[in-house]
């Protein structure tokens, strides 16, 4: 059983005002139902550039490119590219936000490892010109673009411990790499170096590391017959976020990598593609209690917010969410979260244990920046949740009816 | 976010960029992003999908080439066919050519043409109202499958190969232009900076080929399309266009009496030799 924080009124010990996953910010979450409506996420771009700004001191001499997947968002993006962050891109919806914003195309690189003609197109025509293939058939699709374009050739490292394996679906076995290198060179297209995806929230760096060893001596390998030397390693993304609301020590988590990092050869840049680690801890769900019931021993609580819109993330991205019962009163006893949708899978959490709530009652939801508005449906034609943008940057024009400007 | 520089994205390793003193014109389709600006040393400039099309200050090695080589080889040229060529420029000089009785333009989109003698008044410097001029909106591979006329001298004037402009490098539009071309005829062709894209004159050379009995590549270089010389195409049916001498030029040119600021007879004869290993490219 999940003992939920907030079971009566707030504890003195995760008052939302010192919530480390709410930046510190005060926020009456009442008064923005009141004037907004429910649910909301509540999205807070200082806390984008807070941990821009963390990951960018704990990997120095890496460029950061924002995995846009994560949560597209325009403020986010705006946010990023003024804190001088680049943009990794995987389809053409994800290029055209960026067009949108006149983000600079050299900022960004096309990380699907696999395109189809149009894809690769749309993203050469935007003016991106660095992408990922991990096997002859994608290589290939380069030969009429060969002078334009460098690529990126994706190794894999399988990795059971992390939370979504990247390595299953896409990238090319590191044994294979020389003969792909080898395809590349007889056909003329410049591979300027590797990359690869060790998982989404890793427990630890250990697979990073083994993955920058592993590229460091493929980066090595003689090619007599290369186009150009490989220069650049993109270390993919994996960057944890505690989901317990406490502030991680990314730091910390670094360190082995910083030190990998420094045997590569002098010439090799390196790139990484955060973009859990950036989003998950700048966006709150506030969601309200809309009926109630009994059923048998435990009290079923229906919110506007369910597993089929912003907790899309709970089925998706396999992660569960700290939960703050902001209004809940009495004794704590087992209760049922349920979405609004008329699907039994629509169960946010079985069992907590939560003091009585009355309709209108809040529930709060830090760490869900990533990976929930971005896979967030209309099921049941119920609309999605609308954002709430603080502290969006001033260049941002808001002409986006979902972004409204509280601060 | 203000611009106050526009980096072209041609090519992953290397391009150009230009300081913006101020940006003139911006429009973005489903199709095409098109940016116009000001920059101290070209001018205005214009970029489609973050490459440069043209500059004010720059246009005439081009337009000058792409134009007079192929008027003054023929001789009489009385009918001009332009594909592309929206900002006007090579309309400006093939109207100072006497001989000309008739220019048609086939242009895809209607806008190219009006943005152009907005921001570009000097590309037509007022060819777009010569009487002999006709323009036809229209996709221009769809124009010389269907026209019967002949036509003396045809100018194909593309953008990149990615996009809109990419037919008219196919070899059916080749073929096309090959069947329009009245007995005498040339077609002239926009094919890439070789240094570059070594590929794009090896693909026309591969197309010219089997359709003229005479064809080659001439060069010139323009400051704003990088990488060195960029070829054009020439392809015709009689082989004595490109072999003559000096003096028949020079004399062309004198009687013409046309200003120019980057064509002389002498460029013309030398545009044709061409480095050895564009040479090797095209099997010559």
């Amino acid at each position: 059983m999940t003992d939920l924080r907030g079971g009566g009124s707030l504890p003195a010990d995760s008052t939302l005002a010192v919530h480390p996953a709410l930046g510190g910010r005060e926020t009456d979450w009442h008064a923005l139902v009141r004037t907004h409506g429910s649910p909301l996420l509540v999205l807070d771009c200082d806390i984008i550039r807070r941990q821009y700004r963390k990951l960018a001191q704990a990997l120095p001499d890496v460029s950061l490119y924002y995995a846009i997947k994560a949560l597209p968002n325009r403020a986010v993006i705006a946010t990023l590219a003024e804190e001088g962050c680049g943009f990794d891109i995987a389809t053409n919806g994800e290029v055209a936000m960026l067009e949108q914003l006149f983000i600079e195309p050299r900022r960004t690189i096309h990380t699907h490892p696999i395109k189809r003609d149009l894809d690769i197109r749309t993203a050469l025509r935007y003016g991106c010109t660095t992408f990922v293939v991990d096997n002859v058939d994608e290589l290939e699709k380069f030969i009429p673009y060969r002078h334009r374009v460098a690529l990126l050739v994706r190794v894999s490292f399988p990795n059971p411990s992390a939370r979504v394996d990247l390595s299953r679906k896409f990238g090319c076995a590191a044994d294979d790499v020389p003969a792909l290198l080898k395809e590349a060179d007889a056909l003329g297209i410049h591979v300027k170096g590797l990359s690869f995806h060790v998982g989404s929230q890793v427990a630890d760096a250990g697979m990073h590391v083994y993955a920058i060893r592993r590229c460091t001596e493929l980066l090595r390998l003689p090619r007599p017959d290369a186009v150009a030397p490989m220069s650049v390693i993109d270390i993919g993304g994996g960057f944890p976020v505690n989901y317990d609301g406490s502030i991680e020590d990314i730091d910390a988590f670094c360190a082995p990598i910083r030190t990998a990092l420094a045997e590569l050869p002098s010439n090799v840049r390196v790139l990484a593609e955060p973009g859990r680690y950036i989003a998950a801890p700048a966006m709150t769900c506030v969601t309200s209690v809309v009926g109630r019931a009994r059923r048998g021993e435990r009290m079923w609580y229906y919110l506007d917010d369910g597993v089929y819109n912003s907790f899309s993330g709970q089925i998706y991205d396999h992660t569960r969410y700290p939960l703050i019962a902001l209004d809940a009163q009495g004794e704590s006893r087992p209760s049922v979260l349920a979405g609004p949708t008329c699907d039994s899978i629509d169960v946010i959490a079985e069992d907590i244990l939560i003091g009585e709530m009355q309709i209108g009652d809040l529930i709060v939801a830090p760490m869900m920046g990533a990976y929930t508005a971005a896979t967030a449906t209309t099921f049941n034609s119920l609309p999605r949740a609308r954002v709430l943008t603080l502290a969006a940057p001033a260049s941002l024009d808001v002409d986006d009816s979902n972004v409204v400007r509280l601060a | 976010m203000a611009r106050n520089e526009f980096a072209e994205t041609l090519y992953d390793s290397y391009g150009q960029r230009f300081a913006i003193d101020e940006v003139c014109f911006e429009s973005r389709t489903e199709v095409q992003h098109l940016l116009i600006f000001h920059n101290a040393k070209f001018g205005r400039v214009m970029a489609l999908d973050g490459v440069v099309q043209t500059t004010q200050r720059d246009e005439f090695y081009y337009h000058e080439m792409l134009a007079h080589v192929p008027l003054f080889a023929h001789g009489q040229p009385r009918r001009v066919l332009i594909i592309g060529g929206g900002d006007g420029g090579l309309l400006r000089e093939v109207v100072k050519h006497r001989s000309v009785e008739h220019v048609t333009k086939v242009e895809i989109d209607a806008a190219v043409v009006e943005m152009a003698k907005t921001w570009f008044p000097d590309h037509s410097r007022g060819a777009f109202d010569d009487p002999r001029f006709h323009l036809v909106i229209a996709d221009g591979a769809e124009f010389v499958r269907t026209t019967e006329d002949p036509w003396d001298v045809i100018m194909i004037d593309s953008t990149d190969p990615i996009g809109p402009g990419e037919v008219l490098f196919s070899n059916d539009f080749y073929r096309q232009c090959q069947r329009i071309l009245a007995p005498g005829g040339i077609m002239v062709t926009q094919n890439g900076v070789p240094f570059m894209q070594l590929d794009e004159v090896r693909k026309s050379a591969r197309a010219f080929r089997d359709l003229f009995a005479d064809w080659h590549f001439y060069g010139v270089a323009v400051p704003t399309y990088i990488g060195g010389m960029m070829t054009l195409g020439w392809a015709t049916e009689d082989a004595g266009l490109r072999q003559l001498p000096l003096e028949v030029l020079e004399e062309r040119f004198a009687s013409a009496e046309i200003d120019t600021r980057y064509y002389t007879p002498a460029i013309h004869r030398g545009a044709f030799a061409l480095p050895r290993f564009v040479e090797e490219a095209i099997g010559k």
